[in-house]
């Protein structure tokens, strides 16, 4: 193990492998270091039942940041986005509520509900629109130190609040609005069909252990119009070959640059000396040395299971022990004989290809928030399915299907402790399945496969704390500058040249790949300067 | 009147009063119009039954700003301040009393019983509390900025802030950031282990709010709240003779400036002409004349209610309808022949009576109120409610006859919009059940009530006026404070109407009787003459 170099990116996922890829694609020496078999950490495609491949955790991709597809040229690397269109909503009086990509038919759907709310939704499109041209540039800004702003820091604010200044009475009523209501109150003044609010809310609590009904919710709706007008792809995709496509299109690229990239190699220990990241020791014993080390883990595993606290100073470690993770989905995922069929919508039509939700009234979605606050899995609970086999046929065996199913609220820990899923793992599975099967009756007798996870198996298996698939509530005191610990937004860490580039850093979870892009860019600008 | 007055204002309330007596000082001639027969509003006192008197609604004061009591010369007008030597006394699910009195040690005591830790992060956590409060406190006595048009003014008193804050060095600094966005069962849970100590802190924060102790922000209610009065638990701060004895000071001094105030005066509408508001019309078909009108009143009831909609265009209707005020506190109040007898105090023995002087909470546990509120949501009535109770004849034995007392009970959460029934029908099942879950804790106490009094959130908005039955005249979340109070763009006690201007507890600084709202719309409404 003589080899040395520049810098080791701890974990294969989307954003270690992004990183990695931007590092070496700038000539550095760069090595990725992936604990299991496979990369992509939640970003994976599993062969779980033969012939059937699950995208066993993240499923659908929106936010990946077209920057990083172009500068890493993914599509060259095997990328390809498939289109997911549309949401269909089953409703409790036996009819539906069916959005697709097609603007002006989920108008006539909608008006087919309520007149007033198929104004309202274009306006509400517009108004959103208008808003995501505002928001966009933060995501892609560095967190600003509020309590010693540098120069640049202070020209970004000043940016921010003449851009504020700027935005008509309206927008500037939504956007405050939207940054600090729930989701629930915030689509109660624009809409009133019960189905189309739940609906619509479901995405301000993806991942999230808060209900519809909590302030900061009603921010990540934004979230839905944001790709839309990048205009790169479409809001919403699979990624084909599922969602393992996505890493394995990083990690190709990473390669392609000259990253090197080591399946089964789980880190031990990151060490330190004088304060300053050294490298990694491998579980087999094997030592890596490099200049840096940038871990794509999150902070509880980097900073209290790599590292010895001692290396840290104590408000930091307090910062970190208190840092919220509370995984609160679950993931259901089916190996199907056939297609399953609609009692509002019989037959094998095109609602079929895109997001089949589960989430009839605001009030379904907070009761199902209620019970999870207690620990315990929601006995009604948010379902948000996909059937990526009918677009990509590539995932299952000839006229057979897989069916994926993201459920919430699954908290982490339950009220006997997060070792009671072990007990409950099939029980919660036969919730998800009977919660559907209201809806698609045939659904039990076309099951040949089911694989269930728990947040305690998001743990297990890919390593994310108490299973939250964001690593880390995504809450307003856990953002911007907060994220994840007050002072230390920006990619370093108390140990010299010890990074963060997971989705724990700035601006946070999903397949957006930003952390991972900009942590890579501050490492490079660091050496520059000659402080790395 | 014609000649005689130059400016309304609607509502006899504390800050309709202040807005009143900063006014005539400053030489205006303001006459005040309430629609009740007795002025007060929101800070008044009842006579429940013959010798028995009731704080009628909120039953501890803000506290009144510092130096609202100075610059009125309230003493002078009969007002004296009485303060318990306990804040707080609660039960935990268990049964064991929680008493936190004025004095540090005897707090320290009763903590320790629960958790030897909490007893020593309890200073820890107060001098936290009194420090950001410290720097936020000169937030509450300022006009919100001007976004667009920020004038000296705004800026020198945020870069004072700003300042102070900066002050407190950034570990403060990101506490400061970091809690008032969470929810105040997590900043609680971060420096307590005690269930009972912790629900005493969430209970603090969404007392009077559509908000569990597990609703996000409500952080910043608990800061809101902190920031009038520095202490983790509150203090009990009461006038000798109830909360009307400090309506009847501040009117007193008023009326010593030169203000009217009329009684009996129902507004029912707002004059105005070529958007400029000109008078007020009563519902005796009186009108009268002025220049300036200041409403009390909550916003959105008068800018919907008392205001023709042609003057407010139907997108500034929109919003005002989509300020949220849904009332869930209702008020339940008692006439009691004896003093109750608490079970949990009974190893006590002489601190037993003195434990009760302060608020006394049920709401053993963070997530028994959040239950509470889990119900409300559905328009529903726990039947577990969260209830915070003063026993004010305890502080003040001159409200209630030798030998006995009155309880004020604030219970929550009875959601102004019921699913199934009315608050007509359901006040006696309400009255019962705020009974029934203190005699839970003090077995005597049914036996005790001579006279119960129940005010519903609908009554609340019939008898008071207020919006949808919410006692601070709008909810205090993030999308409601500071420059969005009661709504963006209007948060400087100015409307959309010329010349009409709010002052009550629907402004900032929100609700709580502290006096500021009324003491800066009186400046906001001075420097526009100027």
């Amino acid at each position: 193990m003589a080899t040395r170099y520049d810098a080791i990116i701890i974990g294969g996922g989307h954003n270690g492998l992004i990183a990695a890829a931007y590092l070496a694609k700038a000539g550095r020496k760069v090595v990725a270091l992936e604990r299991r078999h496979v990369l992509g950490g939640a970003a994976v495609t599993e062969e779980v039942f033969p012939g059937f491949r699950f995208s066993v955790f993240s499923y659908v991709v929106s936010l990946l940041r077209p920057e990083i597809i172009r500068d890493l040229d993914l599509p060259r690397h095997g990328l390809e986005i498939l289109p997911l269109d549309g949401t269909f909503t089953p409703m409790p009086n036996g009819d539906y509520l069916w959005r697709m990509d097609d603007h002006a038919r989920s108008i006539r759907e909608i008006a087919r509900h309520s007149k007033t709310d198929a104004e309202a939704y274009e306006e509400f499109g517009k108004a959103m629109q208008a808003l995501c041209r505002f928001v966009r540039p933060i995501l892609a800004m560095l967190p600003p130190d509020p309590t010693k702003p540098d120069f640049k820091d202070m020209l970004n604010l000043l940016f921010l609040g003449r851009r504020f200044k700027a935005l008509p009475y309206e927008d500037r009523y939504n956007l405050v609005q939207l940054m600090t209501m729930s989701a629930a109150d915030f689509l109660d003044q624009w809409f009133e069909t019960p189905a189309l609010k739940g609906t619509m809310s479901a995405s301000g609590i993806i991942g999230t252990f808060l209900g519809v009904r909590s302030p900061g919710t009603a921010y990540v709706l934004l979230h839905h119009y944001m790709g839309e007008i990048d205009g790169a792809f479409r809001a919403w995709g699979f990624s084909k070959g599922g969602t393992g496509g996505i890493s394995n299109a990083c990690g190709a690229a990473a390669r392609a640059f000259g990253a090197e990239i080591r399946t089964e190699a789980a880190v031990a220990r990151i060490l330190v000396k004088d304060g300053t990241a050294k490298g990694v020791v491998l579980q087999n014993g094997d030592e890596i040395h490099a200049d840096i080390v940038a871990s794509s883990l999150d902070p509880r595993l980097t900073f209290l299971r790599l590292l010895d606290p001692r290396h840290l100073p104590d408000e930091f470690v307090e910062g970190v022990n208190r840092y919220k993770f509370r995984g609160s989905s679950g993931k259901v995922n089916l190996a199907l004989d056939a297609l399953p069929e609609f009692t509002c919508m019989p037959g094998k039509g095109a609602h079929l290809r895109g997001a089949i939700s589960i989430s009839p009234s605001i009030e379904y979605m907070e009761r199902a928030y209620d019970e999870a606050k207690y620990g315990a899995f929601s006995r009604r609970p948010y379902i948000d399915c996909v059937i990526p086999s009918l677009t990509d046929p590539s995932v299952a065996p000839p006229g057979k299907h897989v069916m994926s199913c993201f459920v919430q609220y699954a908290p982490y820990k339950l009220k006997e402790g997060p070792e009671d899923w072990d007990n409950q793992r099939e029980a919660f599975g036969d919730t998800v399945v009977n919660t559907l099967a209201e809806h698609m009756p045939n659904l039990k007798n076309i099951i040949l496969h089911r694989q269930v996870m728990t947040p305690l198996d998001m743990e297990r298996i890919v390593g994310l704390s108490e299973g939250n698939i964001f690593q880390g509530e995504l809450g307003l005191e856990q953002l911007f500058f907060l994220r994840p610990v007050a002072g230390w937004a920006r990619f370093r860490t108390p140990v010299r040249n010890l990074y963060l580039c997971g989705s724990a850093a700035h601006p946070g979870g999903g397949i957006m790949g930003a952390p991972g892009r900009m942590a890579a860019l501050e490492i490079l600008k660091d050496w520059k300067r000659g402080i790395a | 009147m014609n000649g005689r007055t130059d400016t309304l204002i609607i509502g006899a309330g504390l800050n309709g009063l202040v807005t009143a007596y900063y006014l005539a000082k400053a030489g205006r001639r303001p006459l005040v119009l309430e629609r009740r027969a007795a002025i007060g509003g929101t800070c008044s006192t009842g006579e429940l039954a013959p010798g028995f008197r009731v704080p009628t609604l909120l039953h501890a004061t803000g506290p009144l700003r510092p130096r609202l009591a100075a610059e009125m010369g309230l003493e002078r007008h009969g007002l004296a301040m009485l303060e318990s030597e306990t804040r707080l006394f609660s039960v935990s699910a268990d049964g064991r009393p929680l008493v936190l009195w004025r004095d540090p040690r005897r707090t320290a005591e009763s903590i320790a019983a629960f958790s030897p830790a909490d007893a020593d992060n309890y200073p820890k956590f107060g001098e936290a509390v009194t420090r950001l409060a410290g720097a936020l406190s000169d937030l509450l006595d300022m006009t919100p900025p001007d976004i667009d048009h920020p004038g000296l003014r705004d800026i020198t008193a945020l870069l004072g802030t700003a300042r102070k804050v900066r002050a407190l060095g950034p570990r403060d600094f990101y506490r400061l950031l970091r809690w008032m966005p969470m929810a105040v069962a997590d900043v609680a849970a971060e420096w307590f282990e005690t269930e009972v100590l912790r629900a005493a802190i969430g209970a603090r924060a969404v007392l009077g709010q559509a908000a569990g102790p597990w609703s996000a922000g409500t952080g910043a209610n608990f800061f809101l709240r902190a920031a009038a009065d520095p202490h983790v638990a509150g203090s009990v701060v009461a006038p000798r003779g109830g909360p009307g004895a400090l309506a009847e000071a501040v009117a007193g001094a008023a009326r010593a400036a030169g203000a009217q105030i009329r009684t009996g005066a129902d507004v029912v509408r707002i004059d105005i002409d070529h958007g400029v508001a000109t008078g007020v019309t009563l519902r005796s078909g009186e009108r009268i004349d002025a220049p300036t009108v200041v409403s009390g009143a909550d916003p959105k009831g008068t800018l919907l209610r008392l205001v023709d909609p042609a003057h407010i265009g139907p997108d500034m209707r929109r919003r005002l309808r989509n300020i949220r005020s849904r009332g869930v506190t209702a008020k339940v109040n008692l006439a009691l022949g004896g003093l109750p007898t608490f079970t949990a105090l009974k190893g006590l023995g002489t601190d037993a009576a003195a434990a009760l002087g302060g608020r006394i909470l049920v709401a053993p546990e963070i997530d028994y109120v959040e239950r509470a509120f889990d119900a409300s949501k559905y328009g529903q009535v726990s039947d577990q409610p969260f209830l915070e109770a003063t026993i004010p004849s305890l502080l003040d034995p001159t409200l209630a006859p030798a030998g006995k007392h009155v309880m004020s009970v604030l219970a929550q959460f009875a959601p102004y919009h019921l699913r199934e029934g009315d608050w007509a029908e359901r006040r006696d099942a309400l009255g019962d059940l705020v009974v029934k879950t203190l005699a839970a804790r003090a077995p005597d106490l049914p036996g005790l009530v001579e006279h119960r009094q129940v005010i519903t959130p609908r009554d609340l908005e019939e008898d008071w006026g207020l919006t949808e039955g919410h006692l601070f005249q709008g909810e205090e979340a993030l999308d409601q404070i500071f420059t969005m109070r009661p709504i963006l763009g209007f948060a400087r006690y100015r409307s959309p109407i010329a010349g009409l201007y709010m002052c009550g507890a629907g402004t900032h600084p929100g609700g709580g009787l502290t006096g500021a709202n009324g003491r800066s719309a009186a400046r906001a409404i001075l420097a526009d003459r100027r």
